[in-house]
């Protein structure tokens, strides 16, 4: 009886100390192996193929077909067009970045694959106005492309 | 008789001590922060200065410029007494430890034991921090620690009177002068010892796997919980020095001290303790907490026995010699 104890606790003992070794070779292994972080605002991750970021336009893609419009759940964005020769011209796009959800259904719907989300996500801003976003800017994200760093 | 000159010689070698001791502990305190981020594949501090060498002194400002908050209702006298009990014997612990062959600042006779004497005082500290807070978890914390360190003591302390046998004499300089030609981890007898001790050690200095004086995830700090700004840092240059004079006990009693070839014996001592701190780090990041009921157990039923019985084999040794 004593003697099954003993051979017992020794066994326990000398698995204990193994277990205990082999977790600090898995915490050397790591010590010495990659660092896995970035250092953030010097070096970026791109983001994945299916983030939704800001929503964004290729205009001449866009048929002015409203579809957008109506899916969007937060009304965000605001589209006109005028007609000539029995053709519609888009106007204006403009986009309330303040009420956007990032649902990406306006990516879905759109037949021409016109407006997508791009992979911005550094997306805070000092002033409200810079979230009225006009689609039809050539220049609409250039400042947030390449956010400097305070 | 005390003549000017030993005062200045004593004044300068004080000063040496102290600014050795703040030196030791921000680099210990940056040292802990790269080793777990690398442990966890972070990078940790990269900011201020070549890889945030400079991160525990942007620290200390921090801190010496925060206010001092006291709470309330703690105990005025206890409270702001303890971080000074916390400091202070590890401070005084640095008189009888050897960092070269002439480089110690009072080789006492009685070496060890003046060091196990004085850094069992470093608990009334964590005790009357926890006390005087008035606060749950720094009075839990506060009685966790006396029970842990006063347990700990034991297997700590009857691993060290092994080593004293062994050599003959509990002066430092003395034990370091009989490893020179084997160290005494390499003797079968005191292969265990060593072992006891490091593990006792870890327990001494309230670091994981057994720092359950502090535990964030239950006790939110422990002690130090109420203390803020200088005194907070009391207590976190206090336990970093602790975890320094741990390390270099244990080069001078199983290491061989300054003994080692070419390289000059300070910087071989430095080179070993500085290593076992990387082993006590290297093991805090990768054990869980223990529970307090385990941890007292394994004092006792472990710890406590293994180091009479290997006492018992150091002194049969001792009388067939």
């Amino acid at each position: 009886m004593v003697i099954t104890k003993t051979i017992k606790g020794a066994k326990g003992i000398i698995t204990g100390a193994w277990s205990l070794l082999k977790g600090l070779f898995v915490t050397i292994k790591y010590f010495f192996g990659p660092t896995t972080t970035v250092q953030y605002p010097a070096q970026k991750l791109p983001m994945t193929e299916r983030f939704r970021g800001l929503v964004d336009l290729h205009p001449e893609k866009c048929i002015t077909c409203y579809q957008c419009v109506k899916i969007c759940p937060t009304a965000c964005l605001a589209v006109t067009h005028k007609e000539a020769d029995k053709k519609k011209i888009l106007e204006t796009f403009r986009y309330n970045m303040e009420l956007c959800c990032f649902c990406g259904l306006c990516q879905q719907v759109c037949p021409t694959n016109a407006i997508y989300m791009n992979k911005i996500y550094e997306i805070s801003v000092y002033d409200r106005k810079k979230l009225y976003i006009n689609l039809l800017n050539p220049e609409r994200y250039s400042e947030w492309i390449n956010p400097t760093v305070k | 008789m005390l003549t000017a000159l030993t005062f200045i010689f004593m004044l300068t070698a004080a000063f040496a001590v102290l600014g050795f001791i703040a030196v030791s502990a921000m680099f210990l305190i940056w040292w802990e922060r790269k080793v777990s981020a690398h442990i966890q594949s972070r990078f940790g501090p990269m900011r201020v200065g070549w890889h945030g060498v400079l991160q525990s002194i942007a620290d200390a400002v921090k801190l010496l410029l925060k206010e001092d908050i006291r709470p309330a209702r703690a105990d005025k006298l206890i409270w702001w007494l303890a971080p000074f009990f916390a400091v202070v014997p590890s401070v005084m612990v640095f008189v009888a430890i050897p960092f070269g062959r002439t480089l110690v600042p009072r080789d006492l006779n009685i070496g060890i034991l003046y060091i196990m004497a004085i850094s069992s005082v470093c608990v009334i500290g964590v005790f009357m921090a926890g006390w005087g807070s008035n606060n749950k978890y720094s009075l839990l914390g506060g009685m966790r620690a006396g029970a842990q360190i006063i347990s700990y003591e034991l297997p700590l302390v009857l691993s060290i009177i092994a080593v004293v046998m062994r050599a003959g004499t509990p002066s430092m300089q003395k034990i370091v002068a009989s490893q020179g030609s084997c160290w005494n981890i390499f003797h079968p007898d005191m292969m265990l010892v060593s072992v006891i001790y490091m593990i006792s050690a870890t327990a001494e200095v309230n670091r994981t796997p057994f720092d359950i004086p502090e535990a964030e995830s239950e006790l939110v700090a422990g002690f130090h919980t109420e203390y803020s700004g200088m005194k907070f840092a009391m207590f976190f240059v206090g336990e970093y020095t602790n975890l320094f004079i741990v390390a270099a006990i244990a080069t001078t009693l199983f290491l061989g001290g300054w003994h080692g070839p070419i390289l000059p014996p300070v910087v071989w001592f430095l080179i070993k303790t500085y290593a076992l701190v990387f082993v006590w780090m290297w093991v805090r990041w990768t054990f869980p907490r223990v529970r307090v009921d385990q941890l007292m157990a394994f004092a006792w039923k472990v710890l406590t026995p293994a180091a009479l019985v290997n006492l018992a084999i150091v002194g049969w040794l001792l009388l067939k010699r």
